[in-house]
């Protein structure tokens, strides 16, 4: 699969950002050369503390979560994980996030060029911290104005990601995809809360988190079905997949690969477990690779460019 | 750390709402350490997170270990229902255990509730190497009260109820004066504000402390890096810390509290720390929120 300026992925398997860290954390009990690729956590141009505690708890059928951005800043993640992952097969898509273009450029600048570094998923759409980019992805024009930054900063594969935090997500994505952006991630979390036990205040020490988990595979569903209908670059999905049915849904709505991201918590061996089950799916139905499987529920005309540079075989 | 299949081989409640369980995993029992814990995920439905237990007991021989844990959520009344010869799926051992300096003769124990599960298989390491181990516990009333007979007789066992009910009438940290000149070193577990209690008793005792035979006095060495074992081994008190936990493998950073340096992972960096390493004032504990 192409996602674009030689992004080239295995299978569409992935790890979303912030559920696998920088790789090396589950490599004890993974086989992460199997993924299709590593979203690393986001990174800012300067390190992070991220939010109070607690920042995690669970919800019916998903999870909150208040990080808040928590990272060492681009400099130390490249020293201390860029030599590691140029060792590795599976590309390491880097996360970015920043509170202003200039942020978003200076990191970008950062990771040009440096063996190890795959490509870049802009993440415009954190919902946990004060300025965290949130604003970009609510606006279409700082939505372009971002991506268009970023695209004269690097020919490295450019992913941006989508927030579900909109009235309507097309215009926005339509600019994101006009701008430059190779390929599109959608979605991140969806902005939420929960009460102390006692009902005294907030649960959260940031008051606001994401919420993920299957709760939003029907908006994340939604969003991707949208988008792919309105934009001709390849959408990564996002958002609830703890099975191959997820997976197959994903694809029928128009994306060419998924994310697996809060499942992982539950159950780490799940994104490799899925592409041998798509691979099998794929061989069950005849297929030579999973690209007949990609926008069969679109309407009218199917995505023929969502479905664009799938080259996998199982 | 291994993803393994655990079968459950005894279960049985030792106090009201509280359970103990021994499960058949000998990769675990093999390598866990006092203080580590294991990240569990049942057959179950609706819950997207594992749930992590510290390692009560790890037995190589016999290849088992136990979590002790109290019914408080879905995930919790799940385990109660697993009979013998069922199975869940472990990840572990997870996180750093307690650091006891190879000196150290006199073990001073400090568990308030269910903190004693963090602390217990403490108790069998350091009868092991021959070391002396006084058991403070603390707790509600006499309906709470961890049961002796799950104690070797070589402790020395304290208790201290809120109500008087049995033993001390008052806190667990009331006995902590008695034994504090007595212990090479501390080690506790329990809610956050005992646990911030004691490290007020010890930050006020600094130079005075731990000397009984490992002669802290007279220098402490070498400087070490804060939060290494060695820097661990030398501080008097060690405490192992909760917190609500994502992946427990130190991918998420959900599972922080505030240490001096700024946030610090439990699940990575923990649950066991130095009291030093952490900022008391800005520290929450974990908790659960309003359905």
């Amino acid at each position: 699969m192409d996602l674009g300026r030689g992004l080239r992925l295995r299978n569409p398997l992935l790890v979303a950002s912030g559920t696998f860290g920088y790789g090396v954390e589950y490599a004890d009990v993974v086989d992460i050369e199997r993924l299709g690729a590593i979203c690393c956590k986001g990174t800012t141009l300067r390190p992070r503390q991220g939010n109070r505690p607690p920042r995690v708890t669970e919800t019916p059928a998903g999870m909150l979560n208040s990080i808040g951005l928590q990272n060492p800043g681009v400099d130390a993640v490249l020293e201390r994980y860029a030599a590691q992952w140029a060792g590795w097969r599976v590309p390491v898509i880097v996360n970015v996030a920043g509170e202003s273009i200039e942020d978003y450029v200076q990191v970008v600048r950062k990771l040009d060029l440096v063996p190890g570094i795959a490509g870049v998923e802009l993440n415009i759409s954190c919902p946990n911290v004060g300025k965290g980019g949130l604003q970009f992805a609510i606006d279409q024009d700082a939505a372009a104005a971002v991506t268009r930054a970023v695209r004269r900063a690097t020919e490295l594969p450019l992913i941006v990601k989508l927030s579900p935090n909109v009235a309507d997500i097309r215009p926005i994505a339509v600019a994101i995809a006009d701008a430059g952006a190779d390929a599109l991630s959608a979605i991140n979390t969806l902005s939420g809360m929960a009460l102390r036990r006692d009902r005294s205040g907030p649960f959260l020490g940031n008051t606001y988190g994401g919420l993920s988990g299957p709760a939003i595979k029907p908006v994340a569903l939604r969003i991707v079905y949208e988008v792919a209908q309105v934009v001709g670059i390849p959408i990564i999905a996002i958002g609830g997949v703890t099975g191959l049915d997820d997976v197959l849904d994903f694809l029928a709505a128009g994306a060419v690969a998924v994310q697996v991201g809060t499942a992982i918590f539950a159950d780490p061996t799940l994104p490799v477990r899925l592409v041998d089950e798509l691979t099998a799916e794929c061989g069950r139905r005849g297929l030579a690779s999973y690209r007949p499987l990609v926008g069969t529920a679109l309407p009218g005309r199917t995505g023929a460019a969502s479905s664009r540079g799938v080259e996998y075989r199982p | 750390m291994q993803l393994v299949d655990a079968e459950l081989q005894e279960s049985r409640q030792i106090l009201p709402g509280q359970w103990l369980q021994q499960y058949h995993a000998p990769a675990l029992a093999a390598g866990a350490r006092a203080g580590q814990f294991v990240h569990v995920r049942g057959d179950w439905s609706g819950l997207v997170l594992r749930r992590p237990f510290t390692i009560n007991t790890a037995d190589p021989v016999t290849g088992t270990i136990s979590i002790h844990f109290r019914e408080v959520g879905r995930g919790t009344a799940w385990l109660t229902r697993l009979r013998p010869g069922e199975r869940i799926d472990m990840l572990g051992p997870l996180g750093q255990g307690f650091q006891v300096d190879p000196r150290s003769r006199h073990l001073l124990l400090v568990a308030g509730g269910l903190g004693i599960a963090d602390v217990r298989l403490l108790v069998d390491e350091a009868l092991r190497d021959g070391r002396q181990v006084v058991l403070l516990y603390g707790c509600r009333d006499a309906s709470e009260v961890y049961p002796s007979s799950l104690l070797p007789d070589e402790v020395e066992y304290l208790v201290a109820t809120d109500d008087g009910s049995v033993g001390h009438k008052g806190f667990v940290t009331d006995l902590v004066l008695e034994y504090e000149a007595w212990a090479d070193q501390a080690f506790a577990c329990g809610p956050l504000p005992m646990l911030r209690t004691l490290a007020g008793l010890v930050a006020g005792r600094k130079g005075r402390l731990g000397v009984a035979t490992l002669g802290r006095k007279r220098g402490g060495g070498r400087p070490v890096p804060p939060g290494s074992p060695a820097a661990r081994r030398r501080s008097f008190l060690q405490v192992a810390m909760e917190q609500n936990m994502g992946c427990a493998v130190g991918a998420c950073l959900g599972c922080v509290i505030w240490g001096v340096d700024g946030p610090q992972r439990v699940c990575r960096e923990g649950p066991v720390f130095a009291y030093d390493e952490i900022d008391w004032d800005a520290t929450a504990g974990p908790g659960t929120h309003a359905q």
